[in-house]
């Protein structure tokens, strides 16, 4: 069944009618032309309909459970980050300090090297941990896009 | 959730009732149960919107939580006065199209802009049992074909059809003028019935052989 309405009509004021949106004069128009088409006025009652059917759909929602999870883990995975973040500078400053006390202190060389092993495993360990920490952060963001 | 009082150039406009303005302003003062109750009246629908423009349950709750999150944390740049629906649907839009970037480069995407079918992810809200098979076979075949519109038509036509957002409203969330609101979406209403029509016979003709 064609849709072509004969009349010279502006098919899109159609919709407007429907919705209840158009202006006095407009609304007064479509009335008559309404009464004399019969191709738009069953337009209009499909459309009707149409919009029936879809207003009473309902959809599968996600349970109420499964939304608190991300926002906090929105939440923690910032200060994650942040706490990471200050830990390193603390940590890079410290380092530097330290380093810069055992160059001009007063400790044997055999008493300089067993401390500058144990700042340099210290750093290796965290090290470890946070690009660990970072790669399985990646995996978990990603998780969904990637099946 | 709005009060319909003002008109202009006879259309109604839409702003928040005092009750949602109230709730905002509290929110964005940082109350937390403000923030909550927000986000309760308004996460089901975010999801839901995610999921007609996207058409997979877990894309669209990854996306429709992004979105709240943003929701939040741009709160404080929200005029209390207004709807929040718009607001936060543009919001949404904004996500999945951030999705759609990212996942052209892991998967191929349809060229005709179709998604996984909708219809699978309807349920039945059970009332009368002989009247819910008929409306369930009419909804399952609108939703196949919404699933099946270009992205542009399905979008302005779930906003107005599903979440009856005015039209106001809706160019507020596609960005575009108020004018172009009711031919774009005439013209999504008309593609739908064309695509419908044709299911239907292709459905008739498979079932007479
Ligand atoms: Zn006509």
């Amino acid at each position: 069944m064609s849709s072509q309405c004969r009349n010279d009509f502006d098919q899109a004021l159609l919709s407007g009618y429907l919705d209840d949106v158009l202006t006095q004069q407009d609304t007064q128009r479509v009335r008559l032309h309404l009464e004399t088409c019969t191709t738009c006025s069953h337009l209009v009652e499909e459309m009707k309909t149409t919009r029936e059917v879809t207003m009473t759909s309902t959809f599968a929602t996600p349970p109420d459970d499964q939304w608190d999870e991300r926002p906090s883990a929105g939440l923690s995975r910032l200060s994650f980050g942040l706490g990471w973040g200050i830990l390193i500078i603390w940590f890079v400053a410290s380092v530097g300090f330290a380093l810069g006390q055992l160059w001009s202190g007063p400790e044997s060389l055999t008493e300089k090297l067993l401390i500058f092993s144990a700042l340099t495993a210290v750093t290796l360990l965290l090290l470890s941990v946070l690009i660990d920490r970072l790669k399985r952060l990646g995996s978990d963001r990603y998780r969904r896009i990637e099946k | 959730m709005v009060d319909r009082n003002e008109t202009v150039n006879g259309v109604m406009t839409l702003s928040a009732t005092t009750a949602t303005e109230d709730l905002v302003r509290r929110a964005q003062n940082g109350e937390t149960s403000a923030r909550d109750e927000l986000a309760r009246e308004n996460q089901r629908a975010a999801f839901l919107f995610a999921l007609h423009l996207v058409g997979n349950h877990d894309d669209a709750l990854d996306i429709s939580q992004e979105a709240m999150l943003r929701f939040f944390s741009t709160l404080d740049r929200f005029q209390s006065g207004r709807a929040v629906r718009p607001w936060l649907f543009a919001i949404v839009r904004n996500q999945a199209r951030d999705f759609w970037r990212r996942s052209k480069l892991r998967r191929h995407e349809s060229l005709d802009e179709s998604i996984p079918d909708l219809s699978r992810a309807l349920v039945d809200d059970g009332d009368d049992p002989e009247q819910s098979a008929f409306r369930r076979e009419q909804q399952a075949r609108v939703w196949r074909v919404v699933s099946r519109l270009p992205r542009a038509q399905r979008e302005i036509l779930v906003l107005r059809d599903f979440h009856d957002l005015s039209y106001e409203e809706i160019a507020t969330v596609l960005g575009i003028p108020m004018g172009t609101v009711m031919s774009r979406l005439h013209a999504a209403r008309m593609n739908l019935r064309r695509k419908y029509l044709a299911l239907a016979s292709h459905q008739a003709a498979r079932s007479d052989s």
